[in-house]
C-alpha cells in the first residue's frame, strides 16, 4: 500500500455504509481508508444515533444547554470520529420512493455494510435478497450482537452489553476478587469491526475469482469469544473457569500497574524472566527485600507476587511515570505509562507514527482526528475529509455515482425524499 | 446462501509462514488458517513459547498440552527449527509462500536473512506483515513491549476498572488480540494489492497504535477536553451492569424508547414516577433509580432474564464460559468444533468467525514439528 501512488487494496470500489453506532462506522471508515468510495446512508426519520444520542458538545458554540438535535448531529464528536472521509446520502428508506433510491446506489456497489436487527432490515425491503436482485454480485455484511439466525438474533447489543455475553466479563476483573468487571468502553465494537474488515476482504478475493458476492453475518459476541478462546479449552481440560487474574499474568512474574508520582499516575510493569528481574533489582538500587533468594526465580516471585507488589510501589511511588517508564525500558525491562487520553495525544511515539492530524470541519472548525491504522510511520497516510454533514453529498452521489438527472434530483428534493436536515420528534431529545 | 464456497476456504490456495512468539501474529496465524491457507507455524526446537505459557492440562506443563497453544495454534502446520541457526531454511519455503507474518524483532530477521528487501527481492509478489508492539519507526521502536504495556501505552487500561483502584487490564491478551486481528485483516488486503499487481507488498502495525485506533472516547478529550474516567460496573443507572440472582445483567435505556421497553419488561409502578421521566431526571435521580432497578433484577434468575434478552428487550445476560459452550445459539451457528487431539484428548476450539459449512472442523493444533519431514524432506528432519 502506498497512498502516495495511490496504491491501495479498495480503489475503486463502492462502499454503501448503512450503519448505525459504532462498529459498523468504524468499518465503513477503515474500508475508506484502504481505498475505496464510502457513502453513508442514513434517513431524515432515523438517521445514525450517534450523531445525537449524547449532546457531547459542551464546548460547542459556547453552549451550556443541550444544542437541539438538528444543530448538534453534525457536531457529534463520536459520529465525526468515526465517519471521517465518508459521503453523506440522506434519503427516507421508509417510503417506496427512497428505497428506490438506495436500490439504485446499491446496483453501483461493491460492498453494502448494516448493523439493524433482522427483521428491520426485512420490513424495509433490504435484506440480502432484495439487495441482490439489483446487484447480485454485492458483498452484503451485517454485525449483529449474536448472529442473523438462532433464538438469540432478535436480542438488542451493544458493545459493552456484549462483553457480558461473550464470557469475556465474567473473566475480567482485579486479581483474586469475587466481582468481575468490564472494559472501559465499548470494547466489542473495535474487535467487530476488524473481524468484518478480513471476512469482506476474504469475500473480495472469491468475487475476484468466481464473479459472485455473499452474505456475511458477524457476530460481535462471537468476536470477542474468539479473544479468549483458551478459556474454552482451559474449561473442558480441567473443568474449570479460570480464576482472575488482573493485570497478572500466567508465567511473566511479578506484572502489575504500580502507582507513582502524582494524582492517578500509574506504570505497567512486565518482568518476563530472570534476567529482565535481576536487572529490576539493579535499576532499585539492590534492596535487601529484593535480593531474597526466593525471588531469583519466577516461581518464588509468583508465590511472593502479594509481597513483590508492595516494596515494588513503594519505590514506582516515588518516581514519574514517564521517567520511570524510560528508565525500566533502558534496563530493557517492558514498562509502559498508563496514559489517559490526553497523554495520548500528547505520546511521542503515537505522533512520531503520525496518529493524528487536523482537519476542518464546516461547522465545528478545527478537529483532530486519527489516520488510518494501515499506513503508519514518517509517511502516514492523511485524511482527504472530515465526517459529512447530514445529506452533504445527496446532489453529487445521485449525479455522480448514481446517474440521475437534474431534473429527478431536483424533484426528489421538492418531495422530501432526499433532505438535508433530520427531522427529530420528542422522542429524539 | 451463495454457490460461492464459504469464506472458511477463501485462502485455500494460499500459503503462509507464521514466525511468530507470542500471541498477536499468532491470532493472525490461526484466522488466516480459519479462511482455508495453509499456515506453518515456524518453532524452535523447544516449542513455540505459547506451548509453555498454559493453563496446562491437569496443569501439568506440557508442550503439547497447553490450552493457549490447542486454541490459537489449531488449524495450522508446525515446522520446528533450531533457529536462529537453521533460518536460512525457510528461504526456500518463503520463495513458495504468499505471505510472511512474524513478530520477530527486525535485527533478527536481518541477521537470519529474512528482512523485507531480502525477501522482495526472492520473492517479489510476498506479502509480509510484521505485527510488534510499536512498530518500526519512531522513538519506542527498540522498547520492549508486552499486552499489559501496550494496553496501557494504548490508553485502553487507564479507562477501565474501579475509580478508586489501580487501572485494569481485561483478561486474556487483548491488546495482542487486536493487534492480530488487524494483522490479519493487513495481510488479506496486501494479498489483494499482490495478486492485482503481481507485487507484494510489507505492513508495518504497531500494537500500540491498533490499540490507541480502537479507543472509543479519544475523539471528546482530543476536540472537547472531556476526559474518559474508570466508572465500574454501573457508570449509570440507566447504563450498567446490575446483579441478579445468579449472576450479572446488563441494563442499557439510553434513549427514550429503550427506556420504554425496559419500563415494559420490569413492570413496576415506581418506574412512572415523574422523577424519572425524562433522560435528564432520570440522571438527576440516578441514585433512587439504581436502587429500584437492583431491587428488580436480583429477584430474577439468568434464565429467566435470557428470555426477555431474546424478545429484544434492553437486557444483556453475563455468559460464562461453560453457559456459553451449552447455549442454543453457538450450536445453532455451528461455532463450537469438539477437536480430538493426540495429547490432550477432546477440546473445544471455537470458530471461525464466519461462514462455514456444518462440517467444518479445524485441524488439531500441531504436535511440535509434526510438518519437518513433509516440509524439509529427510536430509533435515529434525525434532
Amino acid at each position: 500500500m502506498d497512498w502516495r501512488t495511490g496504491r491501495l487494496p479498495l480503489k475503486g470500489l463502492l462502499v454503501v455504509d448503512w450503519s448505525v453506532f459504532w462498529a459498523g462506522a468504524y468499518l465503513g471508515m477503515m474500508l475508506h481508508d484502504l481505498g475505496a468510495e464510502v457513502v453513508k446512508v442514513e434517513s431524515p426519520y432515523n438517521w445514525d444515533p450517534m450523531r445525537t444520542i449524547l449532546d457531547v458538545n459542551p464546548g460547542a458554540r459556547g453552549a451550556q444547554q443541550a444544542l437541539p438535535p438538528e444543530e448538534r448531529c453534525n457536531l457529534n464528536q463520536h459520529f465525526n470520529e468515526w465517519n471521517r472521509g465518508k459521503l453523506s446520502l440522506a434519503v427516507a428508506l421508509e417510503r417506496e420512493e427512497g428505497r428506490r433510491v438506495l436500490l439504485d446506489l446499491l446496483a453501483k456497489a461493491d460492498i453494502f455494510i448494516e448493523n439493524h436487527r433482522p427483521h428491520v432490515k426485512e420490513k424495509l425491503g433490504l435484506a440480502y435478497e432484495d439487495v441482490r436482485r439489483v446487484r447480485p454480485d454485492i458483498i452484503y455484511l451485517s454485525i449483529s450482537g449474536f448472529g442473523q439466525h438462532g433464538p438469540e438474533r432478535d436480542a438488542l447489543a451493544l458493545g459493552s452489553p456484549v462483553e457480558l455475553a461473550s464470557g469475556l466479563f465474567s473473566l475480567n476483573g482485579y486479581h483474586g476478587q469475587p466481582v468481575p468487571a468490564k472494559t472501559g468502553f465499548s470494547y466489542a465494537d473495535p474487535v467487530s469491526a476488524l473481524v468484518a474488515l478480513g471476512a469482506i476482504l476474504l469475500a473480495l478475493r472469491q468475487r475476484r475469482q468466481s464473479g459472485q458476492g455473499r452474505f456475511i453475518d458477524i457476530a460481535m459476541r462471537d468476536a470477542l469469544s474468539f479473544g479468549i478462546g483458551s478459556a474454552f479449552v482451559d474449561w473442558a481440560i480441567n473443568g474449570r473457569e479460570r480464576p482472575r487474574l488482573g493485570n497478572r499474568h500466567p508465567t511473566y512474574a511479578p506484572q502489575g500497574v504500580y502507582r507513582t508520582y502524582g494524582p492517578d499516575e500509574w506504570i505497567a510493569i512486565s518482568v518476563r524472566n530472570d534476567q529482565e528481574w535481576q536487572a529490576l533489582v539493579r535499576l532499585m538500587g539492590s534492596p535487601e527485600w529484593a535480593t531474597d533468594p526466593e525471588l531469583a526465580t519466577a516461581e518464588g516471585r509468583r508465590r511472593q507476587h502479594d509481597l513483590v507488589d508492595q516494596h515494588l510501589e513503594r519505590w514506582t511511588s516515588q518516581h514519574c511515570a514517564r521517567a520511570l517508564e524510560a528508565a525500566l525500558q533502558e534496563a530493557g525491562i517492558p514498562a509502559g505509562a498508563v496514559l489517559d487520553y490526553r497523554q495520548l495525544r500528547l505520546d511521542p511515539q503515537l505522533n512520531a507514527r503520525g496518529m493524528t492530524q487536523e482537519v476542518q470541519h464546516p461547522l465545528f472548525g478545527t478537529e483532530v482526528r486519527t489516520r488510518s491504522l494501515w499506513q503508519r510511520g514518517p509517511c502516514s497516510q492523511p485524511i482527504d475529509r472530515p465526517a459529512p454533514c447530514f445529506g452533504q453529498h445527496n446532489r453529487y452521489v445521485l449525479r455522480e455515482i448514481v446517474g440521475y438527472s437534474e431534473h429527478e434530483v431536483h424533484r426528489l428534493e421538492e418531495e422530501g425524499i432526499i433532505a438535508s436536515s433530520i427531522h427529530p420528534t420528542p422522542q429524539h431529545d | 446462501m451463495t454457490n460461492n464456497l464459504p469464506l472458511s476456504h477463501a485462502l485455500a490456495d494460499v500459503l503462509v509462514l507464521e514466525l511468530s512468539r507470542t500471541w498477536a501474529a499468532a491470532f493472525a496465524g490461526r484466522l488466516l488458517a480459519d479462511a482455508g491457507a495453509t499456515v506453518v507455524l515456524v518453532e524452535p526446537a523447544d516449542g513455540h513459547p505459547l506451548r509453555h505459557e498454559g493453563p496446562f492440562l491437569q496443569d501439568h506443563p506440557h508442550p503439547e498440552a497447553s490450552a493457549s497453544h490447542l486454541f490459537v495454534n489449531a488449524g495450522k502446520r508446525s515446522l520446528a527449527l533450531d533457529l536462529p541457526a537453521q533460518a536460512h531454511l525457510l528461504l526456500p519455503l518463503l520463495r513458495q509462500a504468499h505471505a510472511f507474518v512474524t513478530d520477530v524483532p527486525a535485527e533478527e530477521l536481518d541477521s537470519s536473512g529474512l528482512s523485507w528487501p531480502r525477501l522482495h527481492q526472492e520473492n517479489p509478489r510476498l506479502v509480509m506483515t510484521r505485527v510488534t508492539p510499536f512498530g518500526d519507526t519512531g522513538p519506542y521502536r527498540r522498547y520492549q513491549g508486552t499486552n499489559l504495556v501496550c494496553l496501557a501505552l494504548g490508553g485502553q487500561m487507564k479507562v477501565t476498572g474501579d475509580p478508586g483502584l489501580p487501572p485494569l487490564s481485561n483478561a486474556g491478551a487483548q491488546a495482542e488480540y487486536q493487534g492480530g486481528l488487524a494483522a490479519f485483516a493487513g495481510t488479506v488486503a496486501n494479498l489483494l494489492l499482490a495478486e492485482e499487481t503481481g507485487e507484494g507488498d510489507y505492513l508495518d502495525l504497531s500494537i500500540q497504535d491498533v490499540v490507541a485506533n480502537n479507543l472509543e472516547g479519544r475523539s471528546l478529550t482530543f476536540n472537547l477536553g472531556v476526559m474518559a474516567q474508570r466508572s465500574g460496573l454501573c457508570p449509570s443507572a440507566v447504563y450498567g451492569v446490575y446483579p441478579c440472582a445468579d449472576g450479572w445483567v446488563f441494563v442499557n435505556a439510553v434513549s427514550p424508547s429503550l427506556w420504554e421497553r425496559l419500563k415494559a419488561a420490569i413492570g413496576l409502578p415506581q418506574l412512572d414516577d415523574p422523577r424519572f421521566a425524562s433522560q435528564a431526571s432520570r440522571l438527576a435521580h440516578n441514585d433512587e433509580l439504581q436502587a429500584i432497578i437492583a431491587s428488580w433484577t436480583v429477584s430474577m434468575t439468568s434464565d429467566e432474564l435470557r428470555q426477555l434478552m431474546r424478545q429484544g428487550y434492553p437486557l444483556t445476560v453475563a455468559e460464562t464460559v461453560a453457559s456459553l459452550l451449552e447455549g442454543e445459539q453457538w450450536r445453532q451457528r455451528c461455532y463450537v468444533h469438539s477437536v480430538r487431539h493426540p495429547q490432550a484428548g477432546e477440546v473445544p476450539v471455537l470458530g471461525p468467525l464466519w461462514e462455514h459449512p456444518p462440517e467444518w472442523s479445524p485441524r488439531p493444533a500441531p504436535l511440535l514439528g509434526e510438518a519437518n519431514g513433509e516440509l524439509l524432506g529427510d536430509g533435515d528432519r529434525q525434532g
